[in-house]
């Protein structure tokens, strides 16, 4: 064991769990005050103490997995801008950059600095999805967008506050660009309450220790998480891993699927994310900015060497990500990029599969590798108003070594977002839910099955308009190990007369009263030989009515009625036969 | 106040605390009879001597409820809900709290999928009926159900906060076709919207009443063969109590009563010594636990979740706010790979304890650094019935942390005490600073086994002037049963803007809350000149999301009543986030009542001074050293059965009693109430 630190341990400690409770203090005040459920429901959010070179102290816990680690970006876009002498105290800058910030422009940055003794210590960072910012969209991009123009108002760096000075231009571009401004200026409020109150808390903290201790400790936080993730990463075999597959196209140019190729390069102690096959920036808006492809690798190497702890910057040290300029992932401005996010359940599962030779036991078989989510909209008779309801919900996840996949849960993408509530949605929206269920078989069968994805449908008594934006209905989730493939996501509007028509990328797209939209969410790859999995494991599964019996007889050659009693005479005979 | 007698059933022990008509308390413990839960009462009852048919009320905290769920021991349950959501008990809210470990399990059901039943029927939001029950659809299900040995059904339809007619005839269809099984209907548990956690809370409910109603009939059944004439009352999450015949409709209300009586207990206490602010800290062998009562009041919220955030079962009823940390006596010290230190979560429990117990532990904890650094004596652990080992309390610090940073094993004792004291200092913020209340208005009551030994140092952290030991601080939930007030909580989701509110609407929903209240406490034997309803609303600003609630003055809804709502919501909005938009909206969300029986006004300061027994010095202290941060001290060692109302004591010091350990660090002063607290002052 090898102890880096030269700082007191007893401090550091003391030190490193009261900034990650600073972050996590902010976090909730932007819950609690939030205007929009893109915040408060779905928890798409994250909050931070950012070094002024845009290095990450601490972040909170529970926000948003792709949002790891990268809050600094926009706090160096701003230290380019005013220089490091630039800020005062009572400033407050907000900024959705997309070169530097690489994501859709509804997610906004709100950042304040942090003084001791006059210094320029921290930046306190905020980042939070506003549900609109202009464009031809709501809620979220435009399927239809070519360039970061169709994609809403840029805002880079902007001081809204000025030395504690409201800055009333700026507040009126803002305001007369966005379509709910009483909603994202209440969000804005929120982001900028959080901020302050961690500029308070990390003030009293310089205040306490003094600037050398603090910085000390922050130097050693970040040189002890590295040391742990070397540590993680040398258990892992040495070895060029590469794995591919594929989304459905890019929306604009629907006949192309756009495949993804990755490669992980594991030497002693140090891994490298190899982006260089990625398919060259698309048409369509599912590019990212490098920030895009950097939260990918990052989640992945994440989730393998240090799930557990708070997220910093030393962890990410012995982390390389090889990622040329011009890809799907590094898409270079004005390429559009409002579905910023949409490849990254695939880039990050199929990251993840690269490794699986290496890591069996701790690798899944593929989940649904999609964000799933809706907006609907129009206006609301009742209320006098227009309205727009988001929802995200889950599909099924890969079995595992020692466990089925879970059912239902949101992508690796998105960790502890929720699921609106159907009647929150129907109290507050004019739409009706007629149905949040498991969907039959939709899981791959193994030793350890899929968990399983849902069917939600929902329509409107009054025209409403839709827009999704799915990936995934294409490549089916795949399975390892011997495990089989589950489905992929389904989306399609039920017609007046129950014709169908494809409702998987759609931007305003009218429903009619009486129309249906109907998503169903892929399941989860199997992991191992189904053979292998218990009878009555099996017998149980169709008891609960999670598989069929015919899928009890295909795929795990088990004759069993839809009560769960198994027939041992006929199971062997079938059995015998395979 | 007639006397009274309160049991708590805990994890290790059963602890009782009588309080007799004239003041004087009565205490004792007994290990807990897992096997016949009632019988370890009686036991605790007649080793305590008390006698009762002398007393009015008996006053009962127990884990059965807790422990039923966590151990999955409940009654076979079958659930109806509506066609489409079947799956809404299973599905959840989607969320992957433990975002980043691949191997994240969610709760697994209490009630299977083959027991779920989607029954055709729906409501709007409004409670308007869109589609009718089908009554047969229903009557199947529940003669499947009772074919299956299903004993507990569970009903949750859509939107039935709003309308619970389609509920209730299903529960009549029920009691007809199987009129021995137990019926959970969401609408009379509570009445809010959100289909996943209120389906949760309902399922809680009938999963476990067939064992609670077999456990309290049969302890009511004990209790009256002992001639107890008066009340049998059980505590609940909310800080109150409710009837022992309430508690088999609701049992789902019970699942929190022992740190929650605890928290009620510092607050009567701090009321008592002229201290309406309180933060509660509780410190035992694996948590650390802390709520604040501002002026007299426990603040209660809404919903927890069973088993833990990440992988527990949601739970909508109010409950006291704690906020709990992992770290207690038992935490384990430790270093991780890169050599940061540590302390806690994991703790050494109770088997095989810190090294010093003795019992074939080998990690350092929190109590093997305190008796490092000599808080504790060897010798005097639990009045002398069990000696720590402190040389292997010394080799384990020495060998697993100090010589691997380089440290003294006094040094890394301290170390692992301060980052202990930082982290437990951390959750006292959360329910203080964190909340907009200032910790300098505060006294800080400790309590549990550790709490005392911790306190001091935790109040200096924050600020906060005074510390409180009460007497009996490892017995304290018990203790603060004797001052919960029969309590009960009704709720009406009912969202509506401000502006143009139809204030008849809300006076009708608050008269039917208020009637359904005072028969709720008639049928309790609450009098009325005892009963006590306060009214909250929640509100938000017109797009928020969480809401804040806002208690109501007397008097019917009216124009001016909105404006002084409104006004309370701003304030409350300003202290608690720092910032309001008085320009905005304002909607109202939900109507809550509270109805009280207040049993409990009596003056804690008439209580006769409690014999402690155990050790006494006979006034002639020992001393011996112990390390504080800035070095070793020459210190005086009191024992609590010794020292005399009045007496002060100059800190460094160390008060001793049978089951707990009062440090008073240098610089600190403690003096001993009349009613036999001690308090003392933080230096700043």
């Amino acid at each position: 064991m090898t102890n880096p630190v030269k700082t007191n341990p007893v401090t550091l400690e003391v030190v490193r769990n009261a900034l990650v409770a600073y972050a996590n203090e902010m976090a909730t005040v932007l819950v609690r005050t939030a205007y929009n459920m893109m915040i408060f429901e779905v928890h798409d959010y994250c909050t931070g103490i950012v070094d002024v070179e845009g290095n990450i102290i601490s972040q909170n816990t529970g926000g948003l997995p792709i949002f790891l680690a990268d809050l600094g970006a926009a706090v160096v876009g701003a230290v380019e801008i005013y220089g490091k002498d630039g800020f005062a105290p009572g400033d407050v800058l907000v900024s959705n950059d997309p070169v530097l910030c690489g994501q859709h422009l509804n997610n906004i940055v709100v950042f304040t600095p942090c003084f001791h003794e006059g210094e320029l210590m921290a930046f306190l960072a905020s980042r939070a999805h506003w549900v609109d910012v202009g464009s031809g969209s709501s809620g979220f991009g435009s399927t239809s967008s070519q360039s970061i123009f169709d994609e809403g108002i840029q805002l880079r760096a902007i001081k809204i506050y000025s030395a504690g000075n409201r800055n009333e231009e700026a507040f009126r571009i803002i305001k007369d660009n966005i379509r709910y401004p009483d909603s994202s200026l209440g969000d804005l409020r929120a982001q900028i309450a959080g901020c302050k109150l961690g500029e308070r808390r990390l003030g009293d903290m310089f205040a306490k220790y003094g600037k050398a201790t603090v910085l000390d400790c922050v130097t050693a936080m970040w040189d002890q998480a590295e040391a742990l993730a070397r540590a993680r990463i040398r258990a892992i075999p040495n070895g060029v891993y590469e794995a591919e597959s594929y989304l459905d196209n890019d929306y604009v140019e629907r006949d192309k699927i756009i495949p993804i190729k990755v490669r992980v390069i594991v030497e002693d102690d140090e891994m490298t994310v190899d982006f260089s096959d990625l398919p060259p920036q698309v048409k369509g808006p599912i590019n990212s900015g490098p920030s895009g492809g950097i939260a990918c690798a990052r989640v992945a190497y994440k989730c393998l060497v240090a799930p557990h702890t708070g997220a910093t910057q030393g962890e990410f040290r012995p982390l390389k990500v090889n990622l040329p300029p011009g890809k799907l992932l590094s898409a270079i401005r004005p390429a559009p990029i409002g579905g910023w996010s949409l490849s990254m359940p695939t880039v990050i599962d199929t990251i993840l599969l690269a490794l699986a030779p290496a890591l069996p036991d701790h690798v899944p078989a593929g989940h649904k590798g999609d964000m799933s989510g809706y907006a609907m909209m129009g206006q609301d008779k009742s209320r006098g108003r227009p309205y727009i309801c988001l929802n995200i919900f889950g599909g099924g996840w890969g079995g595992q070594k020692d466990h089925d996949g879970i059912s239902a849960a949101v992508s690796i993408c998105q960790g502890n977002v929720h699921n609106g509530p159907v009647e929150v949605q129907e109290a507050y929206y004019p739409i009706i839910v007629d149905n949040h269920e498991f969907l039959q078989d939709s899981c791959g069968s193994g030793r350890n099955r899929g968990g399983l994805g849902i069917e939600i449908t929902i329509r409107s008594e009054d025209d409403a308009y839709l827009n999704t934006q799915f990936q995934r209905t294409v490549m089916p989730p795949w399975g390892i190990l011997g495990g089989t493939e589950a489905k992929p996501n389904e989306i399609f509007i039920e017609g007046l007369n129950g014709e169908r028509r494809q409702g998987a990328a759609v931007t305003r797209h009218l429903i009619k009263p009486g129309e249906r939209v109907v998503m169903r969410t892929g399941g989860g790859g199997g992991y191992g030989n189904p053979l292998e999995r218990e009878i009555e494991r099996v017998a149980s599964d169709v008891r609960g009515g999670y598989i069929s019996v015919q899928r009890a007889r295909d795929d795990y050659k088990v004759v069993v009625d839809d009560k769960g009693v198994v027939d041992d005479a006929a199971t062997k005979a079938l059995r015998a036969g395979a | 106040m007639g006397a009274r007698v309160a049991v708590d059933i805990g994890g290790t022990f059963t602890d009782l605390v009588a309080l007799f008509d004239d003041g004087r308390i009565a205490y004792t413990k007994a290990l807990t009879t897992y096997d016949d839960l009632a019988r370890g009462v009686l036991d605790c009852v007649n080793k305590a001597n008390v006698n009762l048919p002398d007393f009015e009320f008996f006053i009962h905290g127990t884990t059965i409820a807790i422990n039923t769920v966590i151990q999955r021991k409940g009654a076979k349950t079958g659930l109806l809900t509506t066609k489409g959501f079947r799956d809404v008990y299973e599905i959840g809210r989607s969320n992957r709290p433990d975002a980043y470990n691949l191997a994240y399990q969610r709760p697994v059901p209490l009630i299977p999928r083959e027991l779920r039943y989607g029954i055709t029927g729906r409501l709007a939001s409004t409670g308007k009926v869109r589609e009718q029950l089908d009554e047969n659809e229903v009557r199947t299900a529940v003669r499947e159900l009772k074919a299956v040995g299903v004993k507990s059904i569970a009903v949750v339809f859509l939107h039935c906060y709003a309308n619970p007619e389609h509920e209730e005839r299903a529960g009549q269809i029920i009691a007809e076709e199987y009129p021995e099984c137990f019926v959970s209907l969401s609408h009379n548990i509570l009445r809010e919207f959100r289909e996943y956690e209120r389906t949760s809370t309902t399922v809680l409910n009938a999963y476990i009443a067939p064992i609670v109603s077999d456990y309290v009939i049969g302890l009511d059944k004990a209790l009256r063969d002992a001639a107890f004439p008066g009340n049998f009352m059980i505590m609940q999450s909310n800080g109150g109590t409710m009837s022992a015949s309430t508690a088999r409709d609701l049992p789902v209300a019970m699942m929190e009563s022992g740190p929650v009586a605890g928290v009620i207990g510092s607050g009567s206490l701090g009321q008592a010594l002229g201290m309406p602010n309180v933060i509660s800290f509780d410190m035992g062998g694996t948590t650390a636990k802390s709520s604040l009562v501002a002026d007299g009041e426990v603040r209660v919220v809404t919903g927890y979740f069973i088993g833990g955030y990440e992988t527990g079962h949601p739970m909508l009823l109010p409950v006291v706010d704690i906020v709990e940390v992992g770290t207690g006596g038992g935490s384990i010290a430790w270093l991780d790979e890169a050599g940061g230190l540590k302390v806690g979560p994991i703790s050494a429990g109770s088997d095989p304890g810190p090294v010093c117990y003795n019992n074939g532990g080998t990690s350092p904890t929190v109590t093997d650094a305190n008796l490092i650094l000599g808080r504790l004596d060897p010798k005097n652990f639990l009045g002398g019935e069990m000696t720590l080992a402190l040389d292997k309390a010394v080799a384990a610090m020495r060998d697993k942390i100090a010589t691997p940073l380089k440290m003294t094993v006094e040094e890394a004792a301290l170390g692992v005490i301060k980052i202990a004291d930082a982290k437990m200092s951390l959750t006292v913020r959360e329910v203080s600073v964190a909340k907009g209340h200032d910790p300098r208005d505060f006294a800080l009551v400790a309590s549990g086994g550790a709490g005392p030994l911790h306190a001091a140092s935790i109040a200096r952290e924050l600020s906060i002037p005074k510390v409180i030991v009460p007497e009996l601080p490892g017995t304290f939930s018990a203790f603060g049963m004797l001052f919960a007030d029969v309590r009960h909580d009704y709720v009406q989701t009912n969202i509506r803007p401000m502006k143009g509110l139809d204030l008849n609407e809300v006076n009708a929903v608050f008269k039917r809350m208020g009637e359904e209240a005072v028969a709720t406490l008639e049928r309790e034997g609450v009098p009325k000149r005892l009963s006590l309803m306060t009214r909250t609303v929640d509100l938000r600003y017109r797009g928020q999301e969480y809401t804040l609630s806002v208690n109501v003055p007397a008097g019917e809804f009216d124009a001016a009543m909105l404006v002084k709502l409104r006004a309370s919501f701003e304030e409350l909005h300003y202290a608690r986030y720092q910032h309001a938009a008085p320009e905005e909206e304002v909607e109202i969300v939900n109507l809550r009542m509270s109805s009280a029986g207040r049993f409990s006004e009596q003056d804690a300061m008439s209580f006769k001074r409690i014999t402690q027994g155990g050790v006494s010095d006979g006034g002639k202290p020992r001393t011996r050293r112990v390390v504080f941060e800035d070095g070793a001290v020459e210190c005086q060692v009191f024992q609590r059965g010794s020292v005399a109302p009045g007496q002060i004591i100059e800190g460094p010091a160390v008060i001793e009693e049978l089951v707990s350990t009062t440090i008073v660090p240098p610089g600190d002063r403690a003096t001993i109430h009349e009613c036999g607290a001690i308090i003392i002052d933080i230096r700043s």
